[in-house]
């Protein structure tokens, strides 16, 4: 069980870098969604390989490089 | 003092002159033009305006983007102020004194509220296309390309759709010049179509200043913004400065956008037959098109002496960020001068970085996808006219003024 929560990950926005660009909640909508000023939002861990992969994905197109994944 | 010439390694001294409209006409030829310029070093220095440094690729431009402290935005571009009517707000404004304004605009233009517009727009859309689709052929420009921007923006202001020539003419001024003008005699032009302009927010402001309605012209009168002097209401010349921008950056970016998307896909014909067949390509097109055309190419003056990609800035200097070649820049693109609907990922430069990001993506974006989609839907194999070839502008907002196509004509 402990093991299993080790390997919980989540999805941090630095919102120092970030500037809204929007491409990561458009990307990932099941990780992110975003506030009313168009900043991303996360919404939930990354409790399965699926999540993880649309976290990368959501990390990825980001120009700003505010997206990380990161141990719960 | 700011750089000179003879202080500039002579290899990266060039002419380039943005505003030169040789550089797009009778043939579109920047992004060529400005490859060599990146080939030559990722900043350059111009001698035209009076001397400024050209930056050419993704890393130093975004470096640029995102510090403020030492780029202002201010003066955004090389032609003197906006038609000398002071600064543009918020986006020549830097932070922490630029935050307060651009927090008060951005819920005005949020994904959800932009989303919210989805059917409105695309019922401009069909308006647009139903004018045509009978005829077999467009000037898509007049017909589509600036009516559709410029409706969207008339919508949201709540302004009269029958002043949008005004705007036309007056955006074409300030952004391109008049034909035939010299240096001293378009100032003058743009000095008078901006007065023009503020004269009509004048009008404008004063009507919703009585008569309020939910539109972003009364909201952005009657709400408290949190600025660096307390919370207050923003005052009238603030405002118009502020409608200025919407204008200029609302119209011109997206008419552009939409005009490239018809000239990359009617050359990129097995593409265009991928997106006609499969609608959930739109997404990632509309990013590839903004990203192998980007409209604007955003200024920036030095406010310290800073070393940038290998060269000395000066406290002073006027740079200006050639996005289109960020963005076409091999470092971070793969086959970057290649169109590639689906490219993932696609960290384009288009809307630029940083606190200035631009504030009108979400619908920009929404824009382009409901165009793209109607578009193939209704007229999918359109085509350009060989005897009448597009009529593309250069500028630091580039674009296209004249597009003719021809399609099967439809119901």
């Amino acid at each position: 069980m402990s093991d299993l929560r080790q390997q919980v990950q989540r999805l941090v926005v630095d919102t120092s870098a970030c500037a809204g660009h929007g491409l990561c909640y458009s990307t990932s909508p099941q990780l992110l969604d975003c506030d009313d000023q168009g900043y991303p939002v996360v919404l939930q861990d990354l409790s399965s390989e699926h999540d993880v992969q649309a976290a990368e994905a959501a990390v990825i197109v980001c120009p700003e490089r505010a997206l990380t994944i990161e141990p719960r | 003092m700011t750089t000179t010439e003879k202080a500039v390694p002579e290899h990266l001294v060039v002419d380039f002159d943005i505003y030169d409209q040789s550089l797009a006409q009778p043939v579109d030829n920047v992004q060529q033009r400005v490859a060599e310029l990146s080939a030559k070093g990722p900043i350059v220095y111009s001698t035209a305006h009076g001397g400024h440094w050209i930056v050419t690729r993704y890393k130093e431009i975004h470096e640029v983007l995102r510090d403020p402290d030492t780029f202002s935005s201010y003066p955004n571009n090389l032609v003197t102020g906006p038609a000398g009517m002071g600064k543009l707000l918020p986006i020549e404004l830097d932070p922490p004194e630029h935050t307060g304004y651009r927090l008060a605009m951005q819920p005005l233009f949020s994904p959800s509220r932009m989303k919210a517009l989805t059917e409105q727009i695309r019922d401009q859309v069909n308006e647009l296309i139903d004018d045509f689709a009978g005829k077999g052929e467009a000037e898509f420009i007049s017909e589509f390309a600036h009516e559709l921007p410029a409706r969207v923006f008339l919508a949201l202001m709540d302004w009269p759709l029958e002043d949008a020539p005004l705007f036309t003419e007056a955006t074409d001024i300030i952004l391109m010049g008049k034909p035939g003008l010299n240096e001293e005699e378009n100032q003058q032009a743009r000095a008078a179509a901006g007065f023009e302009m503020f004269g009509y927010f004048h009008k404008m402001v004063q009507e919703r200043r009585e008569n309020p309605g939910d539109d972003v012209t009364s909201t952005l009168i009657h709400t408290e913004v949190e600025l660096e002097d307390g919370k207050r209401l923003l005052t009238d010349e603030e405002l118009y400065r502020m409608l200025f921008l919407l204008l200029i950056a609302g119209l011109h970016t997206v008419q552009g956008s939409l005009a490239w998307a018809i000239i990359h896909l009617v050359n990129n014909p097995e593409q265009r037959r991928a997106l006609i067949e499969d609608e959930s390509l739109i997404p990632t097109a509309v990013e590839e098109i903004l990203r192998i055309e980007a409209a604007v190419v955003p200024g920036r003056r030095a406010t310290r002496d800073v070393e940038l990609g290998g060269v000395q800035i000066k406290e002073g200097d006027q740079l200006i960020l050639t996005l289109c070649s960020a963005n076409r820049d091999s470092d971070e693109f793969d086959d970057p001068t290649e169109l590639q609907l689906d490219r993932h990922p696609n960290r384009h430069l288009s809307f630029g970085g940083g606190p200035h990001r631009c504030l009108g993506s979400h619908l920009a974006r929404i824009e382009l996808s409901l165009a793209l989609e109607e578009l193939h839907r209704r007229i999918p194999d359109y085509d350009l006219v060989e005897s009448d070839p597009p009529i593309l502008h250069a500028s630091q907002v580039r674009g296209c003024m004249r597009l003719p196509i021809i399609f099967t004509p439809t119901a």
